[in-house]
């Protein structure tokens, strides 16, 4: 890693690890050194109860709508708390992929804590969606770090949701790996409930095939401190990504996000929308990068954020980059912030519609671009919902 | 019905007093016109008893159904059965109409302590409600008010008043951006809402729809206040003569 530099007491609390420092263009929003603020080691065994795992495991909710679940609790795969695919399409195969040395902090972490991890291979056409679900109880403050792999055949398709929740105080580091075949479709849906007290850092590395299809939708909404890094990397020609994501932040909530786009091929499409809200003094930060490389004609690249910001004291923060060196692409960014809009508010408060359900309604119609990536009708209806009563639930939970 | 006494308003962060001294009295069953020159207050006069933001009330007082009007926080208002018809309605991207009206209409019986009604229930009321005024299955399906035409906007709202079934209806210049045959059909719409229980308060600029819309009394509003009050024939006076004679009076 190349960050050399005197070692801080957060650094010393995370196992002797360097974190990033925030001379680091890519992490000047968020310092690691100073957000992680006490001892997170790692490879610290915790007995979790059954019936806490149980009890937790009631929060997800796509529940209901998942096929075939697999469970991690506390970084360990729980074989007795899952349900794994009775074989055919789907193969899931207890395995922790190799990582390569990288000058990525997360990745870094990842190398030299992960424990456990699945593969799912998709070889065919399935409509239900297979989750993986983390599950953290409460113990002492610790990393739980995992790290998993996704391969969809050539031509297969299907829908994978990613859901991580728990309580306590803890630090996750997930990593995964994707590899969508030619012609293979993949609507990758990634929920962060985590507990308030917790630490979420994530990084998600895709790679598209020929005329391969991803739909990514990421729902951010419960870690105190998130960062999540993906890289979407086109090798085949024709292939099409649409990354979404939506932050739903309050209190003293700080997340951010990191992407980046690189087109290595010709006429790839690729959009990028994320709909953040910040209320009370949340901060959201959105950085994507879209990189066009030299033989990467006819490239198709549009990316838009938005904030919507519900105090005055609520920051958001993007920095759109375009780096393109190809000459013949369309390729586009827009990036705005705002408050809700008073006009909107008084006229649904003039039908009769109480302040926060009229709000709640904003806000659900201000995401719902975002929301609209996820292919499954279900999936997206429950996640709507979600956005629908957050606020009144955040600030019944403040109360 | 309603009782305004007296009113000064203001806008927040101006200096600037809108209504001077406005009085007015509705009972049940009674259509009021107020007709005034622009810059008069008329929408001020609506906004303000719908509780929008922005205004200052510096003197008077405006009761309905016995109540502090003013006191009382926009949706509290619309729950107790008051309804303005905006002269430009708001397009709300992202919010589906159906859902908006079944929320409205949810939020004001739950409110006054009634059930609230299921979605078949709720679905059957509206369609039929729609088919009155004209309105299709498609307009339903889109979000509030957004890519609708302008006589699209005006039925919607008086679609939201028939569903709503408010006692209390202000209609803000419902005329205005209507061609004769929209305006027909809205005031069709606003006509089969009059009954022995239902007051309304028509702003307008023109006499034109109180050809269609036939009033018990008509005002008239110049500079913030009520200058002159009289039977519909008023209108018709107004016409012939504009409005020249009361804003030299008031000045």
């Amino acid at each position: 890693m190349n960050v050399a530099v005197n070692k801080t007491p957060a650094e010393l609390a995370y196992d002797g690890m360097l974190l990033p420092h925030p001379r680091l263009e890519d992490w000047k929003w968020t310092n690691l050194r100073t957000l992680i603020d006490r001892p997170y080691p790692p490879r610290i065994a915790v007995t979790a109860l059954p019936r806490d795992v149980e009890r937790l495991l009631k929060r997800d909710p796509l529940a209901m709508i998942a096929h075939a679940r697999i469970v991690f609790v506390n970084g360990l795969f729980d074989k007795a708390a899952s349900a794994l695919p009775a074989g055919g399409a789907v193969k899931v195969t207890q395995q922790l992929a190799p990582l390569d040395n990288t000058d990525e902090p997360v990745l870094e972490m990842n190398r030299a804590f992960a424990g456990e991890g699945v593969h799912i291979e998709i070889t065919s056409n399935i409509d239900a969606p297979v989750e993986i679900v983390h599950v953290a109880t409460d113990a002492e403050a610790r990393t739980i770090a995992t790290r998993h792999r996704i391969t969809i055949a050539d031509g297969a398709s299907a829908t994978v949701l990613e859901i991580h929740l728990g309580e306590g105080d803890y630090l996750t580091n997930s990593v995964i790996d994707v590899a969508l075949g030619a012609g293979a479709k993949l609507d990758r849906v990634k929920l962060e409930i985590e507990s308030r007290d917790a630490i979420h850092l994530a990084h998600a590395r895709i790679t598209l095939g020929r005329d391969a299809v991803l739909r990514d939708f990421t729902l951010t909404s419960g870690a105190r401190v998130n960062r999540q890094n993906a890289t979407v990397n086109f090798a085949g020609e024709k292939a099409d990504a649409k990354i979404a994501g939506s932050y739903l932040l309050s209190g003293k909530q700080h997340a951010d996000t990191r992407l980046v786009i690189d087109h290595q091929v010709p006429k790839c499409t690729s959009r990028e929308i994320f709909k953040c809200v910040m209320d009370e003094k949340a901060r959201g930060i959105f950085q994507g990068k879209v990189i066009v490389q030299r033989d990467a004609q006819k490239t198709d690249g549009k990316q838009s954020s938005h904030g919507l910001l519900l105090s005055e004291t609520a920051e958001f923060d993007a920095k759109p980059e375009l780096e393109i060196y190809a000459d013949d692409v369309v390729c586009g960014h827009g990036a705005t912030s705002g408050d809700i809009d008073h006009n909107h508010l008084f006229y649904l408060r003039s039908r009769g519609i109480p302040e926060p359900e009229a709000k709640s309604m904003l806000i659900a119609a201000f995401v719902g671009e975002a929301f609209d990536t996820i292919s499954h009708d279900d999936v997206r209806e429950q996640l709507t919902r979600f956005a629908e009563t957050w606020l009144v639930d955040h600030k019944e939970t403040v109360r | 019905m309603l009782e305004v006494k007296d009113l000064y308003v203001k806008l927040a962060d101006e200096d600037r007093t809108i209504l001077n001294g406005l009085t007015l009295k509705v009972k049940a069953g009674e259509v009021h016109a107020i007709m005034g020159p622009n810059g008069s207050g008329k929408s001020t006069l609506s906004y303000v008893l719908a509780g929008r933001e922005g205004y200052e009330v510096t003197g008077g007082e405006a009761r309905f159904k016995g109540e502090d009007l003013l006191d009382m926080a926009p949706d509290q208002r619309a729950a107790k059965g008051l309804f303005l018809a905006f002269q430009y309605p708001i397009e709300i991207p992202g919010v589906a109409t159906m859902q908006f009206l079944k929320v409205a209409l949810n939020s004001q019986r739950k409110a006054r302590g009634e059930k609230e009604l299921t979605t078949p229930e709720f679905m059957r009321i509206v369609k039929e409600r729609a088919a009155r005024l004209g309105i299709s299955q498609d307009m339903l399906k889109r979000a509030v008010n957004v890519g609708f035409s302008g006589g699209e906007k005006k039925r919607a709202e008086i679609l939201q008043m028939a569903v709503l079934e408010p006692s209390l209806c202000i209609l803000d210049e419902t005329d205005s951006g209507l061609d004769i045959d929209a305006l027909r059909v809205v005031a069709d719409g606003v006509n089969a809402l009059r009954s022995p229980e239902r007051a309304m308060v028509v702003i307008t600029h023109y006499q034109r729809l109180l050809d269609y819309i036939v009033p018990d009394f008509v005002h008239v509003l110049s500079q913030g206040r009520i200058v002159k009050s009289g039977g519909k024939e008023l209108a018709l006076e107004l016409e012939a003569k504009g409005y020249a004679e009361f804003t030299r009076e008031a000045a």
